[in-house]
């Protein structure tokens, strides 16, 4: 038999006469996977992945392996465009950097004489690893309003661990953890914030135990020792419940108890609230379910949670994430081997430094919108979407004039798509910056053509909590396409902060390094450098809050004047709070669950990553199915009190029959009208962001559970 | 009896589709050609047990393909290493082999007019290169390739998981001096 080695890299260039490859760092979704690009003849002919890479061992996801056909897209926008005709009309003029840097300055310069800096927001979506540039800009700027999407993604993870604990704690892997449980997650078709499903398998094929707590039953739970099928939005009252169990049967670390919590006697009267029946009937799971899986738990050491975006999503926000915690925490852990590990980065000038808050005048911050409601965001520099559309909209408590989106397609992704539709189609002036314009960008004044991964040199991962910095190597120059950190470079010394930024942005990453003692031509020479791993550092330091203890009680939160323990809220509209409701809408929908290939808006333009999903789907139960007269690969009319959309219903036994499980971000860039179809199938025309529903310390919009109706599309016609 | 057998250990398979990808990237097909495929099989209830299965489609490189003694214009033969392989230069696009085939696993390719499967990515296989869904892209490592007399053997040892156990082992050793 031949001689077969996994990613020959030399073999490979031999055979297909490959000019060479480039070591790097993917970024389709929030980064993290080493790769090799080859290249031929200058083009990007194959990418693979690097199996010394110890985040991804070389296998590497489909979004990865179809980055090329990204780079190459044919509608992709290549130089910088103003539009000429009325907003939303698809008329677009070709411009020159210069023009087009010089205009979205003029306006920043203007808006900020008549209307304060606090009229201008800019924001980014699930970024491009650029959110420490966005930030640097608007702080620098005395502009607090920045509209990201970490109010409901991975900013109250980092917000709520660091006022518990000090920062993100993450599973260690690599430790081999003995049972691991997966909540409102599939990290093996998904991407939540520095984590890859590759280690996640890995650790369950060498023998750790698995439960998962998911409404849908998904081929992770069909490998689980115990599924939780929880009734959608009611996570807060089941972690209450395993917590119930831990703590009154004993089965919590006691040293931990003991030596390094705060507030655990007021914890526990809240536990106890919270008994097994009245958890069982909240959330619809067995309570000897819960009572075996709160002991499987707790009697496997390690054990972790793998958790992600789902939980953030909705009105409970930060006390799922708190709650989590806890679980994590009273188990002992907390910074164990093959725990979650409170990682440091290497010694570099991190994204929070970088993005230079503490330059925003004090005054300045004062005026975030709705930071006297959400203050916990505000403390964070978060803002929910609301606040901005309102403030355009009403222009209360202030107008805002410019908005200004870096790889951001609202329209799509927030809450309440229509009344985003309102905000855009009235704010002055609306710049974009993304590969293609989408949706959100047909609705701007400039469109800004934005690089790859592919087409930059950067530090990747430079803001996540696993301790690893690696290279982004850039390969090719498409058109006249700049990385955003590089057109930001240009704009702020358009704006007055010429000595804050560098004649090139290699200037920035040379000063991320600079406490490495290292410059970028240095770091590009590396594979990868993680911060040093240290476990239980708490027992030699205590934890970075205010307390140094592992806060159970929030002295942070009870500041603000939040109760300082963590609540089950219903969700706004569910069968419980809103039984008139739920006669009209009679299932729960939930909404989001993932995609392979889709990054949320992002994608659909890829022949191979189209090519896995055709159409936006929706899941019923067959059952369900069967009373709406709804047939498999129907295309169907779902429907909420805000609005209706058609997805094509797809029969799923794994939930139960009151559950409908819609997708979220489709837009059909193949339509070339310059609607795409963004209001046809969106999910966010039916989610709402009204502020009583929004989580009350953060602003999170709750955008997974809600009542809908759903019936066949053929029956809506013959009616009209 | 086959020299090298493509098997995928189907319990494992988390339907993330880079496979598909993968072979994507290789061989550039239209949107509905497909050579390697991954479906959903389920949930259902099975033994009154919920189960959740993703299935693998491709071509299986019968032992006695009933595409190639179909076919009119002798495009597809089977080799001594036993890899099935569809010469696209030789189909006349008949389509006979996609009728008689039992896995389903031969698409019409409309743009050339010819029929299509996967060769195991033989060009590969001959040069020393794994086919390329089976080149380490899969999470779960389910994409075995190798001799057909040894694959089952492979399969159930899963060599891959004691040298990720290993490495990662070592891994934690370096550290623990380091944190000493």
């Amino acid at each position: 038999m031949l001689e077969f080695k996994y990613s020959n890299v030399e073999r490979e260039i031999e055979v297909y006469g490959f000019d060479y490859a480039v070591k790097s760092h993917c970024r389709m979704c929030h980064g993290g996977c080493g790769v090799f690009v080859y290249v031929k003849d200058g083009k990007i002919a194959k990418i693979a992945g690097d199996p010394d890479c110890p985040i991804n061992h070389g296998t590497l996801c489909s979004k990865g392996l179809a980055s090329a056909q990204l780079v190459y897209h044919p509608d992709r926008l290549t130089y910088p465009v103003k539009r000429i005709g009325h907003k939303g009309s698809g008329k677009w003029e070709r411009i020159s950097w210069d023009e087009a840097i010089d205009a979205i300055a003029e306006r920043i310069l203007d808006y900020k004489d008549k209307y304060g800096a606090e009229s201008i927001v800019f924001g980014y979506g699930t970024g491009r690893e650029n959110e420490a540039v966005i930030y640097r800009i608007a702080n620098l700027l005395g502009s607090p309003n920045v509209l990201t999407a970490g109010h409901f993604c991975y900013g109250p993870r980092i917000s709520s661990s660091i006022i518990t604990m000090g920062t993100n704690p993450i599973i260690e892997y690599e430790g081999f953890p003995k049972c691991i449980m997966m909540w409102g997650n599939n990290v093996t078709i998904s991407n939540p914030d520095c984590y890859k499903g590759e280690p996640f398998s890995v650790a369950l094929d060498a023998g750790a135990k698995l439960i998962v707590v998911d409404p849908r039953f998904t081929k992770p739970a069909s490998r689980a020792n115990i599924w939780l099928q929880l009734r959608p939005g009611t996570d807060p009252a089941l972690a209450y419940g395993i917590l119930n169990v831990i703590v009154n049967e004993g089965l919590y670390d006691k040293d931990f108890v003991e030596n390094h919590v705060y507030g655990w006697e007021p914890f526990v009267k809240r536990v106890n609230e919270y008994t097994l029946e009245r958890v069982e009937e909240i959330t619809w799971v067995p309570k000897e379910k819960i009572r075996e899986a709160a002991r499987l738990f707790a009697t496997s050491k390690p054990a972790v949670i793998q958790w992600g975006v789902a939980i953030e999503q909705q009105i409970n926000c930060v006390d799922n994430d708190r709650l989590l915690m806890f679980i994590m925490g009273l188990t002992g852990n907390i910074d164990a081997e093959g725990g979650q590990v409170l990682y440091r980065t290497p010694p570099i000038v991190n994204v929070g430094q970088f993005g230079a808050h503490a330059m925003l005048p004090r005054e300045q911050a004062q005026k975030r919108l709705g930071g006297d409601r959400f203050r916990l965001a505000s403390r964070f520099a978060i803002i929910t979407p609301k606040v901005v559309w309102d403030a355009i909209l009403d222009e209360k408590p202030y107008p805002v004039k410019m908005l200004f989106f870096i790889s951001s397609n609202p329209l799509m992704t927030r809450a309440n798509a229509k009344e985003v539709y309102r905000a855009l189609e009235k704010v002055d002036f609306m710049a974009v910056s993304d590969f293609f314009i989408t949706p959100t960008a047909e609705l701007a004044d400039i469109v800004l053509p934005a690089a790859t991964w592919l087409e930059m040199d950067y530090i990747g991962d430079f803001w996540k909590r696993h301790g690893y910095i690696l290279p982004r190597r850039k390969v090719v120059q498409i058109g006249e396409c700049l990385s955003d950190h590089e057109m930001l470079n240009r704009l702020g010394k358009k704006i007055g902060q010429e000595q804050f930024w560098w004649d090139t942005f290699e200037g920035g990453l040379d000063f991320i390094l600079q406490p490495m003692g290292i410059k970028w031509n240095d770091f590009n020479q590396m594979d990868y450098v993680r911060g040093p791993v240290r476990h239980f550092k708490y027992r030699k330091y205590g934890f970075s809050t205010p307390t140094r203890k592992f806060e159970l009680c929030s002295t942070i939160l009870e500041k603000m004047g939040y109760d300082p323990l963590p609540q089950h809220r219903e969700v706004p509209e569910s069968p419980v709070s809103a039984p008139e409701l739920y006669k009209e809408y009679p299932y729960i929908l939930i909404t989001g669950a993932r995609q392979p290939g889709f990054f949320h808006t992002e994608n659909r333009q890829l022949p191979w990553l189209r090519s896995l999903h055709r159409d936006p789907i929706v899941q019923i139960h067959p059952d369900a199915a069967a009373n709406e007269g709804i047939k498999e690969g129907d295309w169907v009319v779902i429907e909420s009190p805000r609005g209706k959309v058609r997805q094509r219903a797809q029969f799923f036994a794994g939930m139960d029959k009151r559950i409908v499980s819609a997708q979220h971000a489709w837009w059909f860039p193949e339509k070339k009208d310059p609607g795409h179809g963004w209001a046809e199938s969106n999910i966010n025309i039916l989610t709402d962001n009204a502020y009583e529903g929004c989580d009350p310390t953060f602003g999170a919009t709750n955008i997974r559970t809600l009542l809908c109706k759903i019936y066949p599309e053929k029956k809506e016609a013959a009616h009209e | 009896m086959n020299k090298y057998t493509l098997k995928v250990d189907e319990n494992s398979c988390w339907g993330c589709k880079s496979c598909e990808v993968a072979c994507k990237q290789e061989h550039n097909t239209p949107n509905d050609v497909k050579f390697i495929y991954v479906s959903e099989d389920g949930p259902k209830y099975v033994n009154g047990k919920l189960d959740f299965t993703y299935r693998i489609n491709m071509c299986k490189h019968c032992d006695d393909p009933p595409c190639a003694s179909i076919c009119p214009a002798e495009a597809i033969k089977k080799r001594d290493d036993g890899i099935v392989i569809l010469n696209e230069d030789e189909c006349n696009g008949c389509g006979s082999c996609i009728e008689v085939c039992p896995y389903n696993a031969i698409s019409f390719d409309e743009e050339k007019g010819v029929a299509r499967k996967c060769n195991l990515c033989y060009f590969r296989i001959d040069n020393g290169l794994y086919p390329a869904c089976a080149d380490n892209v899969c999470l779960a490592h389910c994409i075995y390739f190798g001799e057909t007399d040894k694959i089952d053997q492979v399969i159930k040892e899963k060599p891959w998981l004691q040298r990720r156990v290993e490495q990662a082992m070592m891994e934690r050793a370096r550290q623990t001096k380091e944190e000493d």
